[in-house]
């Protein structure tokens, strides 16, 4: 039932498998300027991906540009075979995780079991009328929102998740119910209010 | 009452595009121009700097496999299990330092290599623990061999160029 949940699959994107892009061949290249518009296309979606990940815009500016200066180095890499944007989102997930690794402490926050007081502290984000889902994501505990952003959103398998985390296929899925009975808790409580 | 609806109706709505707070470009453009500068150093001096460390860890393997299966009339006297396993180390450790030097500007054909090193690191803490209690073994000191090993080989592959992999 849960992969219903990804709602944006990323096999969803408009884009021509078959008809190499010809902005993508100036890059590989070598052409800088077609580079800068292939950033400009898909920097939002990138950005977005690496926030959700990260729950922190300023680290996720800078993982967005680790990504863009790995993304030309490994360009490549790329064959066509597949979509670019679900080449550009892989490499994308790989390197924010690989980012947040070397940032302190996320081994102790990805394997504590739990964080203490997590619930408390979601009213004060979303007062409005309109409940903040981006808001409620980033505060889920670090474990619990890598799983869900890319199970629910990216589409990952829980097979991939683990192997790009080094935990458990059980541990996934756990983690991913743990992620949606909070945001539902969370949902509920905040239209409650409302 | 179904909670779960308003969770996957909110997911729907969820915007794919975020924008960042201040250009991004610029500090990525100059990482390119400075990155192709670096490229084309190394094409010059990479691949000689990668042949040399690899000879060096041969060496280096090759003695100590050596040592270890045949240590020797006098090595007992010399050097005891524990004085053995700190040579080792610290020979495998500046080695190491070494290696990761000369492939310090290839990039890795995968992201997660550092955390495969950190957890033969542990592994090889593992063996020196029990080492500390039994200093002479030597099938733990051929572990502790292995593991070292698998450390450079590790460190050697994921750097190798693409040419080299195939």
């Amino acid at each position: 039932m849960e992969s219903t949940t990804a709602v944006t699959k990323l096999s969803a994107l408009p884009e021509s498998v078959q008809e190499k892009d010809p902005l993508i061949c100036a890059a590989q290249q070598g052409d800088v300027q077609a580079y800068r518009t292939l950033y400009e296309q898909y920097s939002g979606r990138v950005f977005a991906l690496c926030y959700r990940l990260t729950a922190d815009r300023a680290l996720a500016e800078d993982a967005t540009q680790e990504v863009f200066i790995q993304v030309w180095q490994k360009l490549a890499n790329y064959s066509h075979h597949s979509r670019f944007s679900t080449w550009l989102h892989s490499v994308t997930a790989n390197i924010t995780i690989s980012y947040m690794r070397k940032q302190k402490g996320w081994w102790q926050r990805m394997l504590n079991i739990d964080s203490s007081g997590e619930a408390q502290q979601l009213y004060a984000t979303h007062c409005s009328s309109e409940i903040d889902l981006e808001a409620l994501i980033v505060q889920l505990p670090e474990r619990a929102r890598v799983v869900f952003v890319l199970h629910a959103i990216e589409g990952y398998r829980h097979q991939d998740i683990a192997r790009m985390l080094g935990i458990t296929s059980g541990t996934s899925k756990a983690q991913f119910h743990r992620a949606r009975q909070l945001l539902t808790q969370w949902i509920g409580g905040a239209e409650h209010e409302h | 009452m179904n909670t779960e609806q308003p969770l996957d109706r909110l997911l729907k709505r969820l915007p794919r595009h975020a924008t960042p707070a201040r250009d991004l470009w610029p500090g990525i453009e100059h990482a390119i121009a400075a990155n192709g500068q670096r490229v084309n150093n190394r094409a010059r001096r990479g691949p000689r700097h990668l042949a040399m460390a690899a000879l060096v860890m041969v060496a280096f393997l090759y003695g100590l496999t050596h040592y270890i299966d045949n240590p020797g009339p006098g090595a007992s006297q010399t050097l005891n299990g524990d004085a053995l396993v700190t040579v080792l180390s610290q020979q495998h450790q500046a080695q190491l330092t070494s290696l990761l030097a000369a492939v310090h500007d290839t990039p890795a054909v995968t992201s997660d290599w550092t955390q495969q090193l950190d957890e033969l690191h542990d592994a090889a803490q593992a063996i020196k623990a029990a080492l500390a209690k039994d200093p002479d073994n030597r099938t733990l000191l051929r572990m502790l061999q292995n593991v070292y090993q698998q450390q450079l080989t590790l460190v050697e592959r994921v750097h190798a160029p693409q040419w080299q992999r195939i």
